[in-house]
């Protein structure tokens, strides 16, 4: 438990060192204030102006859930940078046979920024939000959006030898959140299953519908999303 | 402090890197892993120091199988990689810190590790602007934190200068005098020499030779006596093992007749066993 609670405070200092991933994590901040006071400025003057009833405010969904979403990706993103940084200068080696263990590491580098990132979305989510939703989506969509922050960590660690390839792959997977865009802008057109297979598309349809099934749909792809990249990260991991 | 039994392994059901292998090791011995690159010795370091836990046979360390080790076995073990693996971004004294803070005992003073190794002046220069030399020997530095009993050296004076490579073999001999179990792996057949209680061969996944260097070096045969002397005003060799210098009635008669241009003693080395076992030279 010490070595776990050491490795994740040496996470955090690494992210405080790095200004990239600094920023990064105080992303979610300034896309909530812009989506709390901005939108509906917007939305406002935008009614006036084209005098129609609503333009933005349909799509109050949608910046919710990219609010929930955001946080914990962002979180694991430089989490995931963090890990690239100690594969490539083979810590990650040495902190495997320390008592962190693999196990360990897993935990300080994966499971923790993710909690983090859900406790984060629960913070930020109330003071944001465009929305008022009932308490049980609000905290689907926190988890929603920190296992796909998880899948992302992954993509980025599996897929990339540094820190430059890691960016690339982060701008890549994050395309997995487009699918969240499926539902609101085809609406009832069936076209949008196509994009089924992205967590993304049945957290938004959960959201959408405020239907709890949808909910167990998008946690269940994210548990298949990790399922299939778990070899490709440990490989990467072990020296 | 080592039991290696029947082990064999593979990364997939098809494959076996190692077959049937045994040896053990006793608390404060040196044993050496020595072999050609791709023989086996990282994998079977691997298994050693808990990180492949799907083997056949048995592999035990201070008492647990290393496949299915508790939380405490990290406590007990440290490893001096081939390769840094420290924080570049870090000075040494925050890289040691870190990780002495992993430990929960930690009886070793970052300070004067720092100055057994020599980089008691460096401990707040960032590790980036460290030489290779200076890294590895921070490495075995790390690796000496929290005073494990069983310590995995790879390559430890890889890419050190002669004076600090002296210095680090007297690092390694001062640990096994404190009753350290020490693992080399190495390709430096003179510090296997001058380090290790026994090493062992490994190629192809198998021990293929394995005991004190004296007594591998002695099973080749007798060192060899060549000499040189003058026939009708050319120089001439020859040789014969020491174990038959009386026989030679040529090296007799040069002896006799004062003719012998010069004459020494060649014994084989663990270079010429690597070479006999393996059957090929070092790279």
């Amino acid at each position: 438990m010490k070595a776990v609670a050491t490795g994740f405070l040496g996470l955090l200092k690494a992210v405080r060192r790095d200004h990239m991933l600094l920023a990064a994590c105080s992303a979610p901040v300034l896309a909530g204030v812009a989506f709390r006071f901005g939108v509906p400025a917007l939305e406002a003057a935008l009614t006036r102006w084209l005098g129609t009833g609503a333009v933005l405010a349909p799509w109050y969904g949608l910046f919710d859930l990219m609010l929930c979403m955001l946080t914990p990706v962002m979180f694991c993103f430089a989490a995931a940078m963090v890990v690239l940084e100690e594969v490539d200068s083979h810590v990650a080696a040495a902190l495997l046979v320390t008592p962190l263990g693999r196990r360990g590491y897993l935990t300080s580098r994966l499971l923790l920024p993710t909690v983090f990132g859900m406790a984060a979305t629960l913070v930020l989510y109330p003071l944001f939000r465009l929305l008022a939703l009932p308490v049980w989506l609000g905290l689907l969509l926190a988890a929603g959006g920190a296992a796909q922050g998880l899948i992302i960590a992954m993509l980025v660690v599996s897929f990339s030898t540094n820190k430059l390839e890691g960016m690339a792959i982060a701008k890549l997977s994050s395309l997995l959140l487009l699918g969240a865009f499926a539902p609101y802008v085809l609406q009832q057109n069936k076209v949008q299953y196509l994009l089924v297979g992205l967590p993304s598309f049945a957290l938004a349809k959960a959201l959408q519908g405020q239907n709890p099934l949808w909910g167990v749909v998008s946690l269940a792809l994210c548990a298949v999303w990790c399922a299939g990249l778990a070899k490709h990260f440990a490989a990467k991991i072990v020296y | 402090m080592i039991c290696v039994q029947h082990l064999s392994f593979g990364y997939t059901p098809k494959q076996t890197l190692i077959e049937d292998m045994n040896f053990s090791v006793a608390q404060g011995e040196i044993f050496g892993f020595l072999g050609p690159s791709g023989a086996g010795k990282t994998t079977l370091q691997k298994i050693l120091v808990g990180l492949l836990p799907h083997y056949g046979g048995s592999v035990q360390l201070a008492g647990q199988q290393c496949g299915r080790h508790n939380a405490n076995f990290y406590e007990k073990i440290g490893i001096d990689f081939e390769f840094s693996t420290l924080y570049e971004k870090l000075t040494a004294a925050e890289n040691l810190r870190f990780f002495a803070s992993l430990y929960r005992k930690t009886s070793r003073s970052a300070g004067e590790l720092l100055a057994a190794v020599g980089l008691q002046n460096d401990a707040n220069k960032r590790v980036s602007d460290y030489s290779k030399g200076m890294k590895a020997r921070l490495n075995f530095a790390r690796a000496l934190l929290h005073d494990p009993d069983v310590l995995f050296l790879d390559e430890p004076t890889n890419g050190l200068d002669p004076t600090n490579s002296s210095v680090m073999k007297q690092l390694i001999l001062a640990e096994k005098a404190a009753g350290k179990t020490i693992i080399l792996t190495t390709h430096n057949m003179q510090d296997a020499a001058e380090l290790c209680d026994r090493v062992a061969f490994i190629v192809n996944g198998s021990i293929r030779a394995l005991g004190t260097p004296h007594e591998l070096v002695m099973s080749r045969g007798a060192a060899q006596v060549s000499y040189t002397y003058l026939a009708n005003g050319a120089e001439c060799a020859g040789s014969c093992p020491i174990t038959a210098l009386s026989g030679d009635e040529l090296l007799q008669t040069l002896l006799r007749q004062n003719r012998l241009l010069s004459i020494h003693s060649s014994e084989p080395t663990l270079n010429d066993i690597f070479i006999d076992v393996t059957g090929r030279t070092l790279l």
